[in-house]
């Protein structure tokens, strides 16, 4: 940050009117009240009940009416004691990160090039994100599954038929857990990379071009301006998305819930979110996960927060 | 551009929030133990039956409530068509609120454990001899059942039966099996580069557990109070090699595929044989008997095209149950079919039983049984009639089994133990070492 530190400094601190400051703090609070209400409702119910929920031995018989037996940690031990559930933490992860890094790094690519070509280009790749965002998730992963279908999948058939690769024919792309990873990043990828590079374009239209003329006539070459002045000016919008893939793509259900449904095996394909929701008949275990997976989520992206807040501050 | 950052930073830690939450949620309604049933007064009112999927025909249906609103003047009855698909999840929150519930529903036979034990029935035991006592599939009625108490009776069943194009069955010199292992010959012998001899795809273990239970081995057994998986007995893995060896030599089947829909591959020519509820009669649609009528023509002349689609269709399509280990039996198919029962949280218990004793009259069940179901009621089973359909219908039923009664044995198919166990055969692997593993699973889950 030091060497840019002054450009971002310049540009971004707009004088705040002291007068805001002085107005009493009450009216402005109460400008919280109903958004609070409606998120302590939405948000706050489900997250305490839970939080209690996962110390409770909680099944179908408490569902139905029987009385709930607490049982303390009991729930956490048997989940982290449990070989299984690590693996499949790690797996999330590790998909998780692979995830939010291809999209961001394709995100970037395509906002980049959008504003680098001409008016026409632009729309067409405009209107191919944005339907490839607005298609409703299901009806897209149906198509996924056509895709690549091990009998009459057009990508089985491309490469057997017209890239002449036989052995293709009847390949199936689920069936190995590591094929059923790449076909679901593809997909989550896909799914994700407008969101990213409409922010990020976004950001890019914000980055004054006086700034970069003048950068210009000092002499910087385009990779220099590129790396030194528009990353850092819009380095804000990249950490917020970055965060936000890093979220989705932990909790990420729908893809691979479908994917698994169309013959992969599921023991061996299972993230978090499938996982927890395997536990559909314990509410106790499911819970318990659920909260691991929110600590998870909030170790994995605290750090990143905290630092968000503090550049605010300055 | 502060104002900006400061508003996704709010925006990101909202969604964050969501993000976090929405994955996690659990059913949020928790309703207070109430005994619904004390306050039972016949009282007019309009009750809900869910039903299944389109098993049960339309006059079948018209008929519940015309003949409910006769006898029970005053009150009515609405069917609801569930689906399938994620009905385990869906039942468990309706029949947990009594605003919610229907007052009668059908759920899977191998489902009904998962909520009879849990108390979301109302027992029914002094009801039972009423609606047929001992006459009702045994099998039907275990799985019903919970610490002695009859919650769910059996509603239909569906036996499995093969059918075969009788064509290729000429053209490869084939005869109708009479054993068991004499089928994996014909199905060999029909299998070429492109056909495959018996439609079989890596995750059907609906029909795999037809070899278990044909060699005398079973899924799970009970020992005292504790569940054991039994895919590792040696009557067990003497079935499951049968089927790895089916899977290699006589089925061209995706191992990344289930048992839905086998006749597509058998209309397409691409299978000359594959197993399913009798049913499945109704889908098969050979190419050279295809007369190009639009299903919703209900003129004259595209019903008579219908029927003799139907005719040619059967003509070139046979029969058979799935033949047992020698040629005086027929093999243990696995069966399928439903359970129905009252929830507990019904507000209207009485009228509820009327709509069963109505379900079990004779009438209803020679209905069933006359639209190819085989009725809950044993009795009626020859309303299916006698022709090659209803035969190996009921010759399969007869020695059906149901998977094994334990409470938890839902979790065990949510799960999908078995599907990647017999999907690991298809592709493979080897079968005592994939049986104990998926034996380890299914005792963790049963227990």
């Amino acid at each position: 940050m030091a060497a840019t530190a002054p450009t971002v400094a310049g540009t971004t601190a707009t004088p705040v009117p002291p007068a805001r400051r002085r107005r009493p703090k009450v009216g402005a609070y109460g400008l919280l009240v109903p958004a609070s209400i409606i998120i302590g409702i939405a948000l706050g119910y489900p997250l305490v009940r839970q939080f209690v929920i996962s110390f409770q031995e909680f099944g179908l018989k408490q569902q139905f009416g029987a009385a709930p037996e607490w049982v303390g940690l009991q729930n956490y031990k048997d989940l982290l004691t449990d070989s299984y559930v690590w693996t499949v933490i790690a797996r999330s992860v590790a998909f998780c990160l692979v995830n939010a890094v291809v999209t961001m790094a394709i995100g970037m690519s395509l906002a980049v090039l959008m504003q680098r070509v001409g008016r026409s280009a632009r729309i067409t790749l405009q209107v191919s994100l944005l339907l490839a965002w607005g298609t409703p998730v299901l009806a897209s992963m149906t198509v996924w599954q056509w895709l690549f279908d091990t009998q009459n999948g057009l990508i089985n058939w491309t490469l057997s038929n017209v890239l002449g690769i036989e052995s293709m024919a009847q390949h199936s792309w689920i069936i190995e857990p590591l094929s059923f990873f790449f076909v679901a990043t593809v997909i989550v990828v896909w799914m994700s990379v407008p969101f990213v590079a409409f922010s990020v374009y976004a950001g890019l239209l914000q980055v004054p071009t006086e700034t970069m003329e003048a950068a210009q006539l000092d002499g910087a070459s385009a990779r220099q301006r590129f790396w030194g002045i528009t990353i850092p000016m819009i380095r804000p919008v990249l950490s917020i998305v970055l965060l936000l893939q890093v979220i989705w793509d932990l909790k990420v259900f729908t893809q691979i819930y479908v994917l698994q449904r169309a013959g992969a095996p599921t023991r061996d394909t299972n993230l978090l979110g499938t996982l927890i929701y395997s536990y559909s008949k314990e509410f106790g275990l499911a819970g318990a996960l659920a909260t691991i997976m929110l600590v998870l989520t909030l170790a994995l992206t605290g750090f990143y927060i905290r630092q968000m807040l503090k550049e605010d501050e300055l | 551009m502060k104002i900006l950052r400061f508003a996704a930073v709010g925006v990101a830690a909202a969604l964050a929030l969501t993000a976090c939450s929405s994955d996690s949620d659990t059913p949020s309604e928790t309703t207070k133990p109430t005994a619904s049933e004390s306050a039972a007064a016949p009282e007019a009112a309009t009750i809900k039956l869910w039903l299944n999927g389109t098993d049960t025909p339309d006059a079948l249906r018209e008929y519940l409530t015309t003949t409910f609103a006769a006898q029970n003047p005053g009150s009515k009855l609405v069917i609801e068509q569930q689906d399938w698909n994620g009905l385990v999840p869906r039942l468990q929150t309706a029949l947990a609120s009594e605003d919610q519930t229907p007052d009668v529903v059908e759920v899977g036979n191998t489902q009904s454990a998962t909520f009879t034990y849990a108390g979301a029935f109302s027992d029914l035991t002094s009801l039972y001899p009423e609606l047929g006592g001992d006459k009702l599939l045994p099998g039907f009625v275990e799985a019903g059942t919970a610490d002695g108490k009859i919650m769910a009776v059996p509603y239909y069943s569906g036996a499995r039966a093969v059918f075969y194009n009788k064509d290729m069955f000429k053209d490869a010199g084939v005869e109708v099996p009479t054993t068991l292992a004499d089928f994996t010959k014909a199905a060999q012998k029909l299998t070429t580069d492109k056909v495959s001899g018996f439609w079989f795809p890596g995750q059907d273990w609906y029909n795999g557990a037809t070899w278990i239970y044909t060699n005398g081995g079973d899924l799970a057994v009970q020992d005292g109070d504790q569940w054991k998986g039994a895919l590792s007995s040696p009557e067990s893995i003497k079935g499951l090699t049968e089927v790895q060896e089916l899977f290699k030599t006589a089925t061209k089947a995706p191992a990344d595929s289930d048992s839905n829909e086998p006749w597509v591959p058998f209309n397409q020519g691409k299978a000359a044989m594959f197993s399913a509820p009798t049913w499945a009669r109704w889908s098969i649609d050979l190419p050279e008997c295809n007369e190009g009528v639009a299903a919703d023509d209900k003129s004259d002349e595209a019903t008579a095209k219908r029927t003799k689609q139907q005719a040619c269709n059967e003509e070139h399509t046979g029969v058979f149950p799935m033949p047992g280990l020698d040629a005086s039996k027929v093999a243990t198919a696995f069966a399928g079919g439903s359970n129905i029962g009252i929830p507990a949280k019904s507000q209207h218990q009485e009228l509820a039983q009327n709509l069963l004793k109505i379900i079990f009259s004779a009438e209803f069940q020679n209905m069933l049984g006359q639209n190819g179901l085989i009725p809950g009621n044993s009795e009626y089973a020859t309303s299916m009639g006698d022709d090659v359909y209803a035969k190996a219908a009921i010759a399969a039923a007869l020695g059906a089994k149901l998977t094994p009664a334990a409470e938890n044995w839902a979790t065990v198919e949510g799960d999908r133990i078995l599907e990647d166990f017999f999907q690991k055969l298809a592709t493979g692997a080897d079968v005592t070492k994939s049986a104990a593993d998926a034996d380890k699973l299914i005792t963790d889950t049963l227990n």
